[in-house]
């Protein structure tokens, strides 16, 4: 009869898988602490290395530099902002001598120019002529010139009459600029 | 009917003996979420806060810096007559002699004859801090014709302080021209470190130049000490 049985043979192996388990569990546990530590370790360090002071020391310092140039900066933000003021008013303003001269060229020799009125949006002018065909000349000219677009962009004749005392023909036009 | 459990000593020390080697593992997973949660993710957060504030401080630096240099490179003479040219040209206040001045050298330039006519000044100490320009407004009564109130509004065109002319009636005996003169006083501004400095840019600085060619009875234009001398 043997003697030398080994009765505990299962319990080991379970007792084996155990260990296993627990060696694995041991690890994890302690792969994951110094994680922890070394992910901890590098946001402390990143924070540290963004030396967010160092630069407020050195705005500051620039920041006072500034302020003794105070009346340097202002003269130029003034400057800067009048450039600006002007800019815009000789963007904007219109140029009537510039119509009127225009639509004087238009107007033939022989027809003289006895009222003219204009503001930004409409020119009225009232000729005389003791010529019908100069007249005639004129209007065809102001036509041209509405549809090329020329300054004016449309043409009305408001009247056109003779007067019997001067023996000229009277005309009245409108157009919108 | 509730069934007792019987549990005794030696049982709890078999169960204990059985299940300590867990232990440890399970405390320090634990404690690693614990110290996860709450000291690595607001960690985090803190270090993106801190990575946001100095990226934004950088930024203000880098505006700084770049003020400081238009600064030290901005001459100050230069500046005054920019600044002197630009006032002459849209004054701060209602500078009714500058309006006369421009009105009767336009008018001695064209050879054209001027009615009388007013200008209402109004309030000199007003001061409208309003971001658009306020104007003076006058009725000008000329006596001439076509041609030369023509000249004269392209004479006062060109000639400080800046004007527009909004109508001209020409009409068998008088024409009158209405003239408005603009100016603007000092607007508040907020004056803090952080705005950036502009330069003079070189369209502002070849208006400056269009305007010295304007004409300017009232003073004489000053010098510009080298019109780019800002640097920009």
């Amino acid at each position: 009869m043997s003697t030398n049985i080994n009765l505990l043979l299962r319990i080991d192996e379970a007792s084996l898988k155990r260990k296993k388990r627990i060696k694995i569990l041991n690890f994890i546990a302690f792969m994951l602490l110094i994680g922890v530590g070394v992910i901890s370790l590098i946001i402390f360090l990143l924070i540290q290395i963004t030396n967010v002071p160092s630069i407020k020391q050195e705005q500051d310092d620039i920041i006072r530099k500034i302020s003794q140039s105070q009346d340097k900066r202002a003269k130029l933000f003034i400057v800067n902002s009048r450039i600006n003021s002007v800019q815009e008013i000789l963007g904007k303003r219109k140029d009537l001598s510039k119509t009127i001269n225009t639509m004087l060229e238009k107007i033939p020799n022989r027809l003289s120019v006895e009222g003219l009125e204009i503001d930004d949006k409409v020119i009225s002018l009232r000729a005389e002529s003791a010529s019908l065909f100069v007249i005639g000349e004129f209007i065809d000219n102001l036509t041209d010139m509405v549809r090329k677009k020329e300054i004016i962009s449309s043409l009305t004749l408001d009247s056109l009459v003779f007067d019997e005392k001067k023996n000229s023909y009277q005309v009245s036009i409108r157009s919108e600029l | 009917m509730s069934e007792k459990i019987n549990v005794d000593l030696k049982s709890l020390k078999f169960i204990f003996d059985r299940n300590k080697f867990y232990i440890l593992p399970v405390v320090i997973l634990l404690s690693c979420i614990v110290l996860f949660s709450q000291f690595i993710i607001p960690q985090f957060e803190t270090l993106l806060m801190v990575r946001e504030e100095a990226k934004e401080a950088s930024l203000k630096l880098e505006t700084l810096k770049e003020s400081l240099n238009i600064l030290v490179n901005t001459s100050e003479d230069s500046l005054d007559s920019q600044l002197k040219i630009l006032n002459l040209a849209l004054p701060l206040n209602k500078d009714f002699e500058g309006i006369l001045n421009s009105i009767y050298y336009a008018s001695q330039k064209t050879g054209v004859k001027l009615g009388s006519f007013s200008v209402q000044i109004g309030d000199l100490s007003e001061a409208k801090n309003n971001e658009k320009f306020s104007t003076i407004s006058i009725s000008l009564p000329i006596d001439a014709g076509v041609a030369a109130v023509n000249s004269f509004v392209e004479i006062i065109n060109n000639t400080v302080p800046l004007s527009e002319v909004s109508v001209i009636k020409i009409g068998d005996k008088t024409s009158t021209i209405n003239l408005s003169f603009y100016y603007k006083p000092l607007g508040s501004s907020k004056s803090s470190e952080d705005i950036r400095i502009n330069p003079i840019s070189k369209k502002g600085l070849s208006l400056i130049n269009k305007l010295t060619g304007f004409d300017n009875i009232s003073y004489s234009f000053p010098k510009l000490p080298g019109a780019t001398s800002s640097g920009y």
